[in-house]
């Protein structure tokens, strides 16, 4: 007798289970519990994980501008004035720096910074002698400063 | 992929490498065709035309051609921290290998992974980095010993 349709039952489930599960189990690995470990498990927790760092991503630009203002505020404070006037004063003297670069400053170069307050305040000062004053002199020098687009 | 779940680095170079000499990061490049086959084409051109120029004009990176029955041409490039790097050139032409020449050529052997800044400094603070008592005023004269009437003072207690 000749067995030939036993070999036809024996059937390749895809070779590729162990990796499908790995490409999705090594985003994971950093997980506390069987999430870590067991496939299905891993499948939920690591969706809500990539949908949390998409949203993350924009988020994350906003911690960081609020972050920069909240350390411009203080860094202001130091120097008695305070952030909406001096940020208002910077841009009309057309200093374009961005608050990334003026919360680094007021970290790493204090004295500039102390320069840009100082700058702020002049400028601020030559708009209250234009209102106040409203003569025909010449009210300063930041404020005739050619403001870019 | 998520920032925790990746490995990620700090920008940097390989031990300060364009302030003093420049060394070429890439140690070896092993070039791995088939004599025959469709895919090798046009690794096969370039390494009829363009090859020995690459080698003589990077004196610094040694260049192996191997010719083996192989399905699926590849460039392996070895760097100086041990990193190897393989690319996969089936189908193109000889420019665009050229391309992936000077691609790897110009690479240093770091990981390219996500870079956590754009930038990078040794030294960030010139001015001397903020602490509390930086924009505090000093105080208010020299420090002395106390005055002679506290002292005649306490001596008569």
């Amino acid at each position: 007798m000749v067995f030939l349709s036993l070999s036809c039952w024996i059937r390749s489930r895809g070779p590729d289970r162990y990796w499908k599960i790995q490409e999705i189990v090594k985003n994971a690995k950093h997980f506390r519990g069987r999430k870590n470990r067991c496939y299905s498990l891993a499948v939920k927790a690591v969706r809500r994980a990539f949908v949390y760092a998409t949203k993350g991503r924009r988020l994350k630009k906003r911690y960081m501008r609020t972050l920069w203002i909240s350390r411009i505020a203080a860094a202001s404070r130091e120097h008695g004035m305070k952030y909406p006037v001096l940020m208002h004063n910077l841009t009309k003297s057309s200093v374009q720096l961005n608050r990334r670069v003026i919360s680094d400053m007021a970290i790493t170069e204090p004295r500039s910074f102390l320069s840009l307050a100082k700058v702020a305040r002049a400028r601020q000062q030559e708009g209250f002698r234009a209102a106040l004053g409203d003569g025909k002199e010449p009210v300063g020098v930041f404020s005739r400063v050619v403001l870019l687009q | 992929m998520t920032s925790r779940g990746t490995p990620s680095r700090f920008l940097q170079s390989v031990l300060q490498n364009g302030v003093g000499r420049y060394v070429c990061q890439l140690k070896r490049l092993s070039i791995i065709f088939s004599k025959n086959a469709q895919s090798s084409l046009g690794i096969r051109g370039f390494i009829e035309e363009g090859v020995v120029d690459y080698a003589k004009y990077n004196p610094s990176t040694v260049v192996y051609v191997s010719p083996q029955p192989c399905r699926i041409p590849k460039i392996v490039a070895e760097y100086l921290n041990g990193n190897v790097r393989e690319e996969i050139v089936t189908g193109k032409t000889s420019i665009q290998i050229s391309e992936v020449l000077t691609k790897l050529t110009n690479q240093s052997g770091l990981d390219i992974i996500r870079l956590r800044k754009p930038f990078h400094t040794d030294n960030p603070s010139i001015q001397g980095q903020w602490h509390p008592f930086t924009n505090r005023p000093p105080c208010i004269g020299p420090i002395r010993p106390q005055k002679q009437d506290a002292e005649q003072g306490l001596s008569n207690i």
